[in-house]
């Protein structure tokens, strides 16, 4: 493999590179933590790789209930921030076991999306927490909630010019990611998922990933979540339509069967504990007498 | 006192096989077949060799050109001539300049092969339980098949018979220094530098595989970056060497990852069939059958199923047997020795067997093992007389911990027991070199250490002991094939037992010719301002006082000792087709696990560990713990998450540690170690090795914890959440 | 094929190399143009952690960096890190709890808990300092000696 690396360090200077180029010709390096897989294997051979390194966006900051990332922010950053877990608990849970501490310090929420892996961890919870993604290219800036700016493995609606600049994630939804691997470090997931309550519904949000072409948020079962404080036995419905629902295939990792097995209990435990990360209500006034 | 090798390590100052380098290096890359299985119709390395970099291409046609007379006739030909028999067998070699070049040229090969069907799986060949008759297929390349006893009588009369099919899986040594070696021809001599187990086995594995003379070959060990038997026989040398020669060049070879998976020589899968007849309380019969996976193993070499069978019958006295095994060969690299090799397989099945036995009787296990347990005097399958042995009191320690568990257990959690048993090797034997100096005392040895601290350590505590000098004052030196003294290698849990034991006689031919010379029965030594002083009796002198003018000029007073396996009478009616191995001593260990099982996704949890070993005397105590510690959690990797999953392509689909799951730090429960001391080995004060039994009853330990906490006996390895949930009946 | 000169500053000295493509790994720089053979080549794919470096104080897997990347920060090795009173500590504190067997994945572990335990202050929770560990892999100690030795640098560190 060789390739010459373009490392910009404005947005402009990677726009314009990127215009320049054919398709195949030059890939973009985040993290590196997929890229370079693919170039050790020969999956891909650009003749240019543009590194993202020393553009301006690593960086998280807080804008009112919101929390914005910075596209090639490592996701250790995130895992170490005190405020991600406390206010975006599911995002901490996604993060903080992806891969290890030091493949975290490379990897990016950026290049996560942009890989669009069915397996990926991120993508169930900004599915969830109904996140958005602010796009930069040829043509100006563009926002779009991520649902519709993943399409499959590989694949996103970007165009060739076109990178991640940051992901919105609305912060005010209690939420939680629970994942089922044969082993919890530096494996893949065979199921993961996502569940977060957005009080401006109020609505539940159900995601699952493992799924292909990716992961996506399942409306059945967040449509038989008719409360705020499901019962047992409407959280034990709502994972078993998940489970009928979810479209699975059989790999290495994980049969159909199991993975639609591992869904129903992961459904069911995920909801549970987001409704006991939300604020309690306060209790009845007793009646006047 | 610490590793005198641990603080260089730790600060990466030791030179392991990927750091050789040398003047003028090449690097080079395996030209690897695409198929599994398929004869080679042309070969065009025209391609490779016009590539940038590239120095020298080496194929099956080079070899004539390049070796002296009878390397074609080698047992284990370099490349294959016409058969490919699995997918990724290294077909030709190239070196180039660059890594990357060198790469490139061999991805450039593309040979021209006539496919033939593959065998992936054992049920490819044998859908079911094979008849004596199916012995004939070709594919059949050992089959042992013996009898003791009446065993049908005791089977047909026996009040109870227990039948069970258990499923091992592949799995791979993964040490975390893959193979490499640096090949260079010296004034005619080809020396090869190499991360290896066994220099000295090494130069005879590349002599009967090229048809060099041992005499002219050179081999040096490095630093060992994790053997676990994968290091042992020749690899990559060969190739290396061959390129060397063409090329006039040093070149260097070292595998990826992924090429290590695909190209390992290791364990492979099984299936077993365990049969027990049971006559009040007592097993009276076993039938054992053994389906092994020996992947491209080549006719004649049963070593492998011969060698396994025996672990079926267990460390337990069994009255009537009849036991068959047939190797079964498939389009995968060779099976080839892993760390007790099939051992923990072997233990999955019997223990499981024997702990769903117990349990169907209505009988505790410990004691039901203890009914049977080997005790010294006992014969093995192989008709070996089994030694002191610590079965028993293993049990019994097992037992007392057992019951403390018991008492504590949380809801859900359940604790299983397993046993193991293994003998030592003693190799051919070996030889170590003692060199007395004014100012310490040298041990000359061919091996490097592998990582276990018998070398460095281990064989400098067996000189301390004997002689009184302190280990601060004794060093291990490496030399090689040329300079240093013989020894088998490090393998087979023999390197304190075997090669101990010719260091404690050199030592003691220290002692002894001292003592003469101080006109006394006994010495001993000891330091005094960084001198050797001579102690005898009241008496303190110089070392240097006590020596000859010539040992003065040559350094020091040296002394050879040797250790050679014994040979044996043994009832060949008794021993098992063609298979007899010299062992050293029979050591027992005995395991506990308590784990906790997910009921709704199937997953295990071990919540902590105990392991009791028999070991005869602990002569260096930290090595025995890190030793136990080691094992247990790589057993641990066999029980809950190692397997090699092939397609039916035979294809590896995991070659790699994103798929192929090793135990990492958080995955390791407390673990317990106790040493059962007292019956006495063969080795130095006693010891018996400690290598390799800590891995041998884990993944039975496990199962059976499993099997306690959900009612339910899982009967494949490893016990993956996906397994657990499926035996569970979740799906 | 694009290669040309690159700078790069290894344990505080800067290093001029010729002739480096774009496509080397900074394990590759390290190891064979500086000379320092002290960080291992392991699996190459980020998952066994032999090949931890520091880069601007960060554990890094020097096999999934691009040399050139990392051209303006200071990239520190273990042969950097054992020079140091911290990495003097870890490496004591490895080498007496036992946990140094065949030895490959020792700077890696050393360089990984290092990082965590120097820039002084109040050093983190053992089970925090062995959560930094998960990436580092070993197959001869099962890990027990290393958990040792995680405390006991924390201790020395304090």
């Amino acid at each position: 493999m060789s390739f010459q690396l373009v490392q910009p360090s404005t947005p402009g200077e990677a726009i314009r590179l990127l215009s320049r180029s054919a398709a195949g010709e030059i890939a973009v390096l985040a993290g590196g933590t997929d890229l370079l897989f693919d170039l050790d294997q020969a999956r891909i051979a650009p003749a240019q790789v543009l590194s993202l390194r020393k553009l301006p966006w690593r960086y998280l900051r807080w804008e009112g209930n919101s929390l914005v990332v910075g596209s090639t922010l490592p996701l250790r950053a995130l895992e170490l921030d005190p405020h991600v877990q406390s206010r975006l608990p599911g995002l901490w849970e996604a993060i903080r076991d992806v891969g290890s501490p030091a493949l975290r310090s490379r990897a990016t929420l950026g290049g996560n999306l942009g890989r669009c892996s069915p397996a990926s961890d991120l993508i169930p919870i900004l599915l969830a927490l109904d996140a958005r993604v602010r796009i930069v290219g040829p043509s100006g800036v563009r926002e779009h909630p991520v649902d519709i700016v993943l399409q499959e493995s590989r694949r996103t609606s970007l165009g060739p010019a076109e990178l991640i600049e940051s992901v919105i994630l609305p912060a005010s939804a209690p939420s939680t990611y629970l994942w089922q691997r044969v082993q919890p470090v530096n494996d893949i997931s065979q199921v993961g998922v996502a569940a977060a309550f957005v009080p401006e519904g109020p609505h539940w949000r159900i995601a699952l990933g493992g799924l292909q072409p990716r992961a996506r948020r399942l409306s059945e079962a967040e449509a038989m979540l008719r409360s705020a404080r499901p019962t047992h036995l409407e959280m034990e419905l709502a994972a078993q339509e998940a489970a009928r629902r979810a479209e699975f295939v059989s790999d290495k990792r994980a049969t159909e069967s199991y993975r639609r097995r591992l869904v129903s209990v992961l459904v069911r435990r995920a909801i549970q504990t987001t409704l006991d990360r939300m604020p309690k209500p306060s209790a009845p006034r007793k009646a006047a007498r | 006192m610490t590793r005198r090798d641990a603080e260089p390590k730790a600060r990466g100052a030791l030179e392991y096989g990927t750091d050789l380098e040398a003047p003028g290096m090449l690097w080079a890359a395996l030209v690897r077949s695409p198929v599994a299985h398929g004869r080679i119709v042309h070969l065009d390395l025209s391609n490779a060799r016009k590539m940038p970099g590239v120095v020298a291409v080496v194929g099956p046609d080079d070899l004539r050109a390049l070796l002296p007379k009878g390397a074609l006739e080698a047992e284990r030909p370099v490349f294959p001539l016409d058969e490919i028999r699995y997918r990724g067998e290294p077909i030709a070699a190239v070196a180039a300049e660059t890594l990357e070049q060198a790469r490139r040229a061999a991805a450039a090969v593309a040979p021209e092969v006539e496919s033939l069907r593959v065998d992936a799986r054992i049920e490819d060949i044998f859908p079911e339980w094979p008849s004596e008759a199916a012995a004939r297929d070709p594919r059949v390349v050992g089959h042992v098949h013996a009898r003791h006893g009446d065993v049908d009588a005791k089977f047909r009369s026996a009040e109870l018979v227990h039948s069970e099919t258990y499923r091992t899986s592949g799995v791979h040594q993964v040490a975390i220094e893959p193979h490499a070696c640096l090949a260079e021809i010296r004034d005619g001599t080809f020396c090869v530098r190499s991360s290896t187990q066994t220099p000295f086995g090494l130069r005879e594995d590349i002599a009967s595989i090229l048809g060099i003379p041992e005499s002219r070959l050179l081999i040096e060990g490095t630093w060992v970056g994790g053997g676990f038997g994968g290091k042992g026989a020749a690899f990559l040398e060969p190739y290396a060497l061959l390129l060397a020669v063409a090329s006039g060049r040093p070149v260097k070879l070292s595998l990826t990852y992924a090429e290590e998976f695909e190209l390992g020589r290791t364990t492979l899968p099984s299936i077993i069939r365990l049969d027990t007849a049971v006559h009040r309380g007592r097993i009276v019969g076993r039938r054992v059958r053994l389906l092994l996976d020996t992947g491209a193993s080549l006719p004649g070499r049963d070593f492998a199923v011969g060698y396994s069978i025996g672990f079926l019958l267990g460390p337990y006295r069994t009255e009537t047997y009849e036991i068959e095994g047939f190797a079964l060969q498939t389009n995968k690299p060779p099976f080839g020795p892993h760390r007790a090799p099939f051992a923990p397989q072997s233990a999955f099945a019997l223990e499981s067997h024997l702990d769903g036995l117990a349990r169907r009787l209505g009988i505790d296990p410990i004691e039901f093992r203890k009914l049977h347990a080997w005790r010294e005097g006992d014969r093995t399958a192989y008709d070996q007389p089994v030694g002191p042995f610590g079965l028993e009191a293993g049990l019994e320690a097992a037992a007392r911990t057992a019951g403390r568990w018991r008492a504590g257990l949380p809801p859900g959690h359940g604790i299983g027991v397993a046993c193991g048993f293994w003998s030592t090797s003693v190799g051919a034997g070996g030889e170590a070199r003692l060199l007395l100096q004014p100012d310490g005392l040298v041990i000359l040895e061919g091996e490097r250490e592998i990582g276990n601290g018998s070398v460095v350590q281990g064989l400098a505590i067996v000189a301390e002991r004997v002689l009184g000098l302190p280990l601060d004052a004794i060093r291990v030196e490496y030399g090689d094939t040329a300079t240093a003294p013989f020894d088998s290698g490090v393998f087979g849990s023999r390197t304190l037992g075997a090669l101990g034991q010719a260091v404690e006689k050199a030592a003691r031919s220290l002692a002894n010719t001292l003592a003469t010379r101080a006109g006394v029965k006994v010495i001993q030594l000891e330091m005094k301002n960084s001198q050797v002083m001579v102690v005898a009796g009241r008496r303190r002198q110089k070392l240097v006082d006590l020596l000859t003018p010539a040992e003065r000029a040559a350094g020091g007073i040296e002394a050879l000792g040797k250790h050679y396996a014994p040979e044996r009478k043994i009832d060949l009616s008794r021993v098992l087709a063609g298979t007899v191995y010299p062992y050293q001593d029979f050591t027992a260990a005995v395991h506990l696990a308590e784990v906790e099982v997910d009921r709704e996704t199937g997953r295990v949890r071990v919540v902590r560990y105990a392991a009791f070993h028999d070991l005869g005397k602990a002569v260096d105590p930290p090595a025995v713990i890190a030793q136990v510690e080691g094992g247990v959690v790589m057993g641990l990797g066999t029980a809950l998450s190692e397997e090699m999953l092939w397609t039916p392509e035979a294809r590896l689909a995991n070659p790699g540690l994103l798929d192929y799951r090793l135990p990492r730090i958080r995955d390791v429960p407390p673990i317990h170690v106790e040493v059962i001391e007292g019956f006495a080995g063969a080795g130095p004060f006693g010891a018996k090795g400690i290598g390799e039994p800590p891995i041998i009853p884990v993944p039975a330990a496990v199962a059976n914890a499993v099997a306690d906490a959900t009612g339910t006996r899982v009967f494949e390895l490893p016990l993956t959440p996906e397994r657990v949930a499926r035996a569970l009946k979740l799906l | 094929m694009s290669d040309g000169p690159l700078a790069l500053t290894i344990n505080g000295k800067s290093r001029q190399f010729e002739k480096v493509p774009d496509s080397e790994r900074l394990l590759d720089t390290l190891r064979w143009r500086a000379g320092l053979k002290g960080t291992k080549e392991g699996c190459r794919t980020g998952g066994c952690g032999a090949c931890t470096v520091l880069v601007n104080g960060e554990p890094t897997l020097s096999c999934l960096v691009l040399s050139r990347e990392v051209s303006q920060e200071k990239v520190t090795t273990i042969e950097g890190v054992a020079t140091e009173k911290v990495g003097r500590l870890v490496i004591k504190a490895f080498t007496e709890a036992g946990a140094v067997q065949c030895g490959y994945c020792t700077p890696g572990f050393v360089v990984a808990l290092a990082a965590q335990l120097r820039g002084g202050g109040s050093p983190p929770s053992v089970d925090t300092l062995v959560d930094g560990l998960e990436g580092n892999l070993c197959r001869c100690t099962g890990y027990c000696a290393i958990q040792k030795a995680v405390e006991a640098a924390r201790e020395a560190v304090k």
